[in-house]
């Protein structure tokens, strides 16, 4: 009797297909990849599938918010270009300054994405994708080609084995699981906040939650802000790894970001899901461009064969929710 | 006392400004920036003329021919309601101008059977688009970016097998590229489709239940209009007429290239707010998103002739596309 509870509790939750899927993925590229299970080969995946995590983090939190960020992906190449003009290798401090003017630019471009869909009522898909333009632009003229400096300490943030005095702990512990885990441990402490519960909110039905005095605005704009926040974590990250600064770097990070959100179980349209199923939304997006690698198709197809994952993703979560609502009503009629 | 209402005076150029109002400011806004671009550039660089003569008026609508156009893709989808954009305009116009070139080849012979290619892709891919919006309900934007990238995958492939070649026909180069005096020949294109689009939503049938759906799904679909269907005819329709530009961009550059029509799809969304053209649909004033694309133009062309190249353009786009969204789009305020 016990056993059959369990079993209905865990399929009737969105997020066991998504974790299905994700094994079923790993067990794929196990078979495509012989040296699938050594430590180079977890790290070097880690390493090269967490500005995706961390960006599909931020777009779960948004969209759970109700809104969408179509902007992500400049935003961060635009902190990235900033952030990398500003250092000078010679003078090992304006690696701190860069950081307090990425952090700025963060708070700024969070604060304008947030006015303009919390605020101003702008529709949030066209108002981000107008944003991203602003951002693009705006790197494009703090660097017009790919350029840029970091100082020396920065490259610890993509590899702690960077940092001397840290080489010891950077065999074992990537820098970017732990900008994962920071990113993960500043949602936790928010959704068990009374702002967390308001995002849930503000996303499931805005109207509602207005009328129950919730600040539906100053909601969503802090929801854009930590979206903008991981952002910034993914420039430095970048900044670490490449030690140059690219405005064209996040293009097409953004759309994969909000499928990933999307795979992971985030509704589209709002108040449901799971930031860090997002992750693992993220882990299916990029184990499929891996899987594409490893049996041989050829790299042209890989645009093709993400933009039909995508839209399959999307038009399976629009499927299952609206077999959800069906569901409910037709139970709602038979109690009543 | 005297109970009858007072008559006021109609005043007739400001019953015609309110009635056509968006129309009017889209105008507006096009003098004003040519007058504007002459006297920045008239004070920065010292020279007159450029920038408000004839010449250099067509040459700008010429350039914004094409924006235009593609506006008209985005207005078809956007009328319909529902918050439609058509982000694969860009690269259905690409692929549709490649596999041309290769059937045309320089000759004139080849035109029927490209018009007939155009209409078979740009169909083909409009249909994808306006099920999976119709249909399943899906946000148009994320499908219609999702399809491009599959168009541009497509592309990709085909270019990575066969390299690009064959040109345009010399009829299609006259009618996209050349001149007859001072005049663009592709401005007959614009002119000509301005005018159908007129006619068809002012005094068709067909164009009264498009604007019906978009101003209001419900009333609509208790009217007995196939609300779904008219959505999935609007993308195939902007499909099919983004592979048609693509057959005339063909003929404007000459010859197909990999990104031939991905700098279009921005502006044309631009073109079409800045025309003042309601997001949420309904409305279906296609000359005025005509002007919003020649404002775009000329602010570009300022932005060029001052230097700022590439950045001074996004950063410009983004920006208009905020300020007029503020101005023109918001959602109801119900508070």
């Amino acid at each position: 009797m016990k056993e059959n509870k369990l079993i209905k509790k865990l399929t009737s939750r969105a997020e066991t297909s998504t974790v299905l899927i994700l094994v079923v993925m790993v067990a794929i590229i196990a078979c495509l990849q012989s040296n699938f299970f050594t430590v180079r080969t977890m790290l070097s995946y880690i390493n090269s599938f967490t500005p995706l995590i961390l960006l599909a983090m931020g777009q779960a939190v948004v969209v759970i918010a109700g809104g969408l960020d179509m902007s992500c992906g400049t935003a961060m190449a635009l902190q990235l270009c900033i952030m990398t003009r500003i250092m000078d290798p010679a003078r090992p401090v304006t690696g701190l300054y860069a950081l307090l003017a990425g952090l700025a630019a963060a708070a700024a471009i969070g604060a304008v994405n947030g006015f303009a869909v919390g605020y101003l009522r702008l529709p949030a898909v066209i108002a981000t994708y107008a944003t991203s333009y602003v951002w693009l632009g705006i790197a494009l003229f703090v660097t017009p080609t790919p350029g840029g400096k970091v100082v020396d300490w920065f490259r610890g943030f993509y590899d702690l084995k960077n940092i001397p005095g840290l080489a010891g702990i950077g065999q074992f512990v990537p820098s970017a699981l732990l900008w994962i885990l920071l990113a993960c441990a500043i949602w936790w402490v928010i959704r068990k906040t009374r702002t967390g519960r308001y995002i849930y909110a503000v996303g499931s039905h805005n109207d509602n939650a207005y009328d129950s005095g919730i600040n539906t605005a100053k909601i969503q704009t802090i929801a854009y802000l930590i979206n903008a926040l991981f952002c910034f974590f993914v420039a430095v990250y970048y900044a670490g790894q490449n030690g140059a600064g690219n405005a064209n770097l996040g293009d097409s990070l953004t759309l994969q970001a909000v499928a990933s959100a999307v795979v992971g179980g985030v509704a589209m349209s709002g108040g449901k899901g799971s930031v860090f199923m997002a992750i693992a939304g993220a882990l299916i997006m990029s184990l499929v461009g891996r899987i594409i690698y490893f049996a041989n198709i050829p790299n042209a197809y890989q645009t093709f064969v993400s933009g039909i994952i995508i839209i399959a993703a999307i038009a399976t979560s629009s499927i299952y929710a609206f077999q959800q609502r069906r569901a409910q009503l037709k139970g709602g009629a038979g109690n009543g | 006392m005297d109970n009858r209402p007072v008559q006021l005076e109609k005043h007739p150029v400001r019953e015609f400004y309110q009635q056509n109002s968006k129309t009017m400011n889209a105008f507006l806004m096009c003098v004003l920036v040519f007058i504007l671009g002459e006297i920045v550039i008239g004070a920065v660089m010292g020279t007159h003329g450029t920038f408000l003569s004839v010449s250099q008026v067509f040459l700008t609508i010429r350039l914004a021919a094409f924006v235009a156009l593609f506006g008209l893709c985005q207005q078809l989808v956007i009328c319909v309601g529902g918050g439609g954009l058509d982000l694969s305009v860009g690269y259905i116009a690409t692929l549709t101008g490649i596999c041309a070139g290769h059937i045309m080849n320089g000759q004139n012979g080849g035109i029927l059977l490209s018009i007939l290619a155009a209409l078979a892709i740009g169909g083909f891919f409009g249909l994808c688009n306006g099920l999976l919006t119709a249909y399943l309900k899906l946000p148009s934007l994320v499908v219609t970016m999702a399809m491009a990238n599959i168009v541009q995958g497509i592309v990709n492939a085909y270019v990575s097998k066969v390299a690009i070649e064959g040109n345009a026909a010399p009829a299609l180069q006259w009618l996209a590229a050349k001149f007859t005096g001072v005049f663009p020949n592709i401005l007959i294109v614009v002119v000509l489709v301005t005018a159908i689009m007129m006619v068809l939503f002012r005094r068709t049938s067909l164009g009264v239940r498009i604007l019906g759906v978009g101003a209001n799904e419900n009333t609509a679909y208790l009217s007995g209009v196939n609300v779904k269907r008219v959505r999935c005819a609007a993308f195939v329709a902007s499909g099919i007429l983004a592979a048609l530009i693509g057959l005339l961009l063909l003929g404007y550059l000459g010859h197909a290239s990999k990104d031939m029509a991905s700098n279009y799809v921005m502006p044309s969304i631009v073109a079409v707010v800045v025309g003042g053209v309601s997001i949420n649909g309904g409305e279906g004033n296609y000359l005025s998103v005509v002007l919003g694309a020649v404002v775009l133009q000329s602010l570009t062309n300022l932005f060029v002739a001052l230097g700022w190249g590439d950045a001074g353009k996004w950063l410009g786009y983004g920006l208009i596309l905020l300020v007029m969204l503020a101005a023109y789009i918001r959602n109801k305020r119900k508070r």
